[in-house]
């Protein structure tokens, strides 16, 4: 231990680096925009009520409003009860900057449906993958037919293109069969995982022959060998999969940029954050940390959950 | 393999026809996807970048190689070239590099190193784009944590250091305004990002290392840690490397968000950070100008599938065995 010191020191070192991002957008989440401007108030700021601006400019009291009020405050004039007014607006409108911040995330932009949209993206991405892939596999793994291999040189062929690289072909694609702006547009080129197919191919060719004969005994049809034979085979190879398509979907910007043009029902959760980055003005900085945060959170949080697991998925993912 | 016919009704066609007809069906669907999204736009791609074509217009001209022409002579493009190339070459060396080194640290540490390996994987998982914009605040020249921590040193020895004498009298870089920074700072966000996956497929690497080759080693004179890292932990860590740096590579070719995050309207200061990604998203999509979109996307696809087929040729020519 004390001859590893000097490791321990550069580890240290490297890390706070690595967390600084992370400490300082949690961090911001909680502030008041005062105490970011000034960069004071510790992790957690001091947490002391704050009045929302905007909040009060919209409740301003106006003439109704001060007619209506003038019974509850006996004796003063136009001017005092505007005032009274006004205090109780403030008082309705303050707030700890950390409720600030986090309200500010889901009510200024609709944080809910970005996140839903994110989860509705991601999971029909993985599941029609698996839909596509596991078939393939198991044909390319366990029949022979002619043309296997012709078949399997095309899928190594095809490992060789990154998807986001065709990016622009694909989007003139959709656009002329009048497909942007859809879910159909965020999922479709996703739809074949030419690595699942690999992935799960060379996991298939481990699975002893035996099996699957018995099952053909059974009198199984070669489809439901896939799903009922193999695929429960495949779960831990199918769970890395899953880990590395759903970070990687849940995470992708650049594609999701391209085919969501200005339909915000639409935004996954990283364009509903660039959204907000292009309105807020300076104050704003406290609920977009916020919103960056809650957009982060989810694959984290997993991750300190299944860290091993989640490291197999992704290094899996080699051909990405 | 034999196969099995059960039951009484033994049909017609031969079994092995069976089988190839239930395989090309099973394969059917993979085999339809592959080729319309993935090689139909390829050849799209190529053939529309030898025309002007726009989205929304009727008809576009043949143009030859009029888009490539461009590609290389006009200095936008020059600076796309640099900006990625510039990206590429200093990204891929140091995010393997720290990854090798965090990763022996790591190692050596046993099971206390864990939490290294923890911390850093979590930009790997991290939202990007969320990350981009936290760095931009990190970053930002008044309220950003960076230029505050560096305004600590003014007044300490740390002044004889010119950049500290230089910001602390008139102020520390904008960073992401200033065009002698900002590509920098986008490679190092690129590094802070990815240097924790290589970190741990070396720790992969590393695992399989037999130890008895290192008592070979030490056996046969190799005393320091530095030739036993020479001679045996280097040449086994071979194939990793290979793989880690093409990856990498191609990575780093990809790099988007971070620029469009910092520079939604044009790349950089002087167009610095111009990369080739946010080139092909600009003039394809945004400009709708899809002849050269196309070229860019036709250049890219070169440089990765060249740089994938190099790493299997080496792979399969030189796979050392320590």
């Amino acid at each position: 231990m004390t001859r590893d010191w000097w490791k321990h020191l550069v580890l240290i070192l490297g890390a706070i680096i690595v967390l600084a991002p992370f400490y300082m957008m949690v961090s911001y989440s909680f502030k008041s925009p005062g105490e970011i401007d000034r960069g004071e108030g510790g992790f957690f700021g001091r947490q002391e009520m704050m009045i929302d601006p905007r909040c009060v400019a919209l409740r301003q009291p106006d003439r109704a409003d001060i007619e209506a009020a003038r019974d509850r405050f006996p004796g003063q004039d136009d001017a005092g009860v505007q005032a009274a007014l006004l205090a109780e607006t403030e008082a309705a409108c303050s707030m700890r900057p950390a409720v600030f911040n986090y309200t500010k995330a889901f009510t200024e932009a609709p944080l809910i449906r970005y996140l839903m949209n994110g989860v509705i993206v991601t999971v029909s991405i993985f599941l029609i993958q698996i839909v596509v892939a596991l078939p393939a596999a198991y044909a390319l793994a366990k029949l022979k037919f002619w043309g296997r291999e012709a078949v399997f040189g095309l899928v190594l062929f095809c490992l060789l293109i990154p998807v986001h690289a065709i990016a622009l072909p694909l989007y003139i694609m959709l656009a002329k069969l009048g497909l942007t702006n859809t879910y159909a547009a965020l999922v479709v080129p996703w739809t074949i995982s030419v690595f699942g197919i690999f992935l799960m191919r060379q996991f298939f060719m481990t699975v002893p022959d035996d099996l699957i004969d018995a099952a053909r005994m059974d009198g199984m049809s070669e489809f439901a060998i896939v799903w009922r034979v193999m695929l429960p085979t495949a779960i831990p190879a199918l769970l890395a999969f899953a880990i590395f398509s759903i970070v990687a979907h849940w995470n992708d910007y650049f594609w999701p940029r391209i085919v969501v043009t200005g339909n915000r029902d639409l935004f996954t959760p990283p364009l509903g954050l660039r959204e907000f980055k292009g309105d807020g003005d300076g104050s704003f900085f406290g609920p977009m940390m916020a919103t960056a945060t809650v957009i982060v959170t989810p694959l984290i949080v997993a991750f300190l959950i299944a860290q091993r697991r989640f490291i197999e998925g992704i290094t899996l993912s080699g051909m990405k | 393999m034999a196969v099995i016919e059960t039951g009484a009704g033994a049909h017609a066609t031969h079994p092995e026809h069976r089988q190839a007809r239930t395989a090309w069906g099973l394969a059917a669907p993979a085999l339809a996807l592959m080729v319309l999204i993935l090689l139909v736009p390829v050849v799209v791609a190529g053939v529309l970048s030898f025309s002007n074509y726009s989205l929304g217009n009727p008809g576009f001209d043949w143009v030859g190689a009029q888009n490539y022409e461009r590609l290389f002579t006009r200095s936008t493009y020059e600076k796309m070239f640099i900006a990625t190339l510039t990206y590429v070459v200093t990204v891929v060396p140091i995010s393997v590099g720290l990854g090798l080194g965090a990763a022996m640290l790591v190692h050596s540490l046993g099971r206390i190193g864990d939490i290294y390996k923890t911390i850093y994987f979590l930009p790997v998982m991290a939202t990007l784009l969320a990350m981009a914009i936290a760095w931009e605040f990190m970053l930002h020249p008044t309220i950003g944590m960076v230029n505050r921590t560096l305004a600590l040193a003014c007044g300490s020895w740390l002044e004889a250091i010119p950049f500290f004498a230089s910001g602390c009298a008139d102020g520390f870089p904008l960073w992401l305004g200033d065009r002698d920074y900002a590509i920098w700072v986008v490679c190092f966000i690129g590094i802070w990002q990815g240097f924790g996956f290589n970190m741990v497929l070396y720790l992969a690497g590393l695992t399989s290392v037999h130890r008895e080759l290192y008592h070979a080693a030490e056996m046969d004179g190799a005393k320091s840690a530095w030739e036993r890292f020479r001679l045996v932990t280097w040449p086994a860590l071979g194939p990793t490397t290979v793989f880690v740096v093409t990856i990498s590579c191609i990575r780093a070719f990809q790099v988007f968000d971070t620029i469009e995050a910092f520079w939604p309207q044009g790349g950089g200061p002087n167009k610095s950070a111009y990369v080739m990604m946010f080139a092909i998203f600009e003039k394809g999509v945004q400009q709708n100008l899809i002849g050269i979109g196309s070229a860019i996307t036709m250049l890219f696809l070169v440089f990765v599938m060249f740089l994938t087929l190099i790493q299997r040729w080496l792979v399969e020519r030189k796979v050392h065995y320590g």
